[in-house]
């Protein structure tokens, strides 16, 4: 008989990979925001939401020209890797059983660039206090979303320092 | 096979760059997780949990860490590799 857990982790490691220990209307909710991001992947190049996502190469300014030749080059690049990954995480949060560990890192990926999106609209800074939220605020859904995604990517990376069973 | 390329005259006055080698940088900033972080560093650069922990405080502490140094090409592989994991990451040659 297995034994009883008071805890249950949202994401471990399991024999044969990783298990996501939540409810069908959260991984319903993690696949939705998936599509949003690859929809605004995507879209407009120069969308204000993405400036994380696409952060400057080169940071002096002599190296000006560099950066603009890396962003021309790379920003494909960088999009193509995102897309594929959030397919992978689409597909594995469907499927039965363990989830491997090229999913979960494409998983700990994709949470952190819904992060990152969602950290720029908050204008999330040093003094951000999760703990913090004024319930008149009218982004306050999205300051419920980041606490969400920071707490399952933390149990996320955990997972994966987990030892292999 | 490549066909042979016939070797012309070195033109010395061209682009004469000083082999300095180039760094990245990982710099602070208030989204990205600080276990997620380390867990980068130790993914992309195969540190130790260690030496990943270290870099990571240096970066949250200081503002600002290098995680690699190289040759431009290596620099830029690595700086692509942090982008995909959303890290804010940067290079500039070596002073």
């Amino acid at each position: 008989m297995a034994r009883k857990r008071a805890f249950i982790p949202p994401i471990e490691r399991v024999r044969g990979g990783f298990a996501f220990n939540i409810g069908e209307d959260e991984r319903q909710l993690v696949s939705r925001l998936l599509t949003e991001l690859s929809q605004l992947l995507m879209g407009e190049s120069g969308d204000p939401r993405l400036v994380r996502i696409f952060p400057p190469a080169y940071h002096l300014a002599d190296d000006a020209e560099a950066d603009a030749e890396y962003q021309r080059l790379m920003r494909e690049d960088l999009v193509a890797s995102r897309l594929s990954g959030i397919t992978t995480v689409t597909e594995a949060l469907q499927a039965p059983g363990p989830v491997g560990e090229e999913a979960m890192i494409a998983f700990v990926q994709a949470i952190n660039g819904l992060r990152l999106v969602l950290g720029t609209m908050l204008d999330v800074d040093e003094d951000h206090d999760p703990d913090d939220i004024d319930d008149t605020d009218p982004l306050v859904g999205e300051h419920h979303l980041y606490n969400f995604l920071s707490w399952l990517l933390d149990w996320a990376v955990r997972a994966l320092g987990e030892p292999i069973k | 096979m490549p066909a042979p390329v016939e070797v012309g005259e070195i033109d010395v006055d061209d682009e004469i760059v000083p082999d300095r080698p180039w760094i990245v940088l990982v710099w602070n900033d208030p989204i990205n997780l600080m276990s997620y972080v380390t867990f980068v560093f130790q993914k992309v650069f195969g540190y130790s949990l260690e030496k990943a922990t270290s870099l990571m405080l240096d970066v949250h502490e200081k503002g600002r860490a290098v995680v690699s140094s190289g040759a431009r090409e290596k620099a830029e592989i690595d700086v692509f590799r942090l982008h995909e994991h959303g890290l804010w990451a940067t290079m500039q040659q070596d002073d």
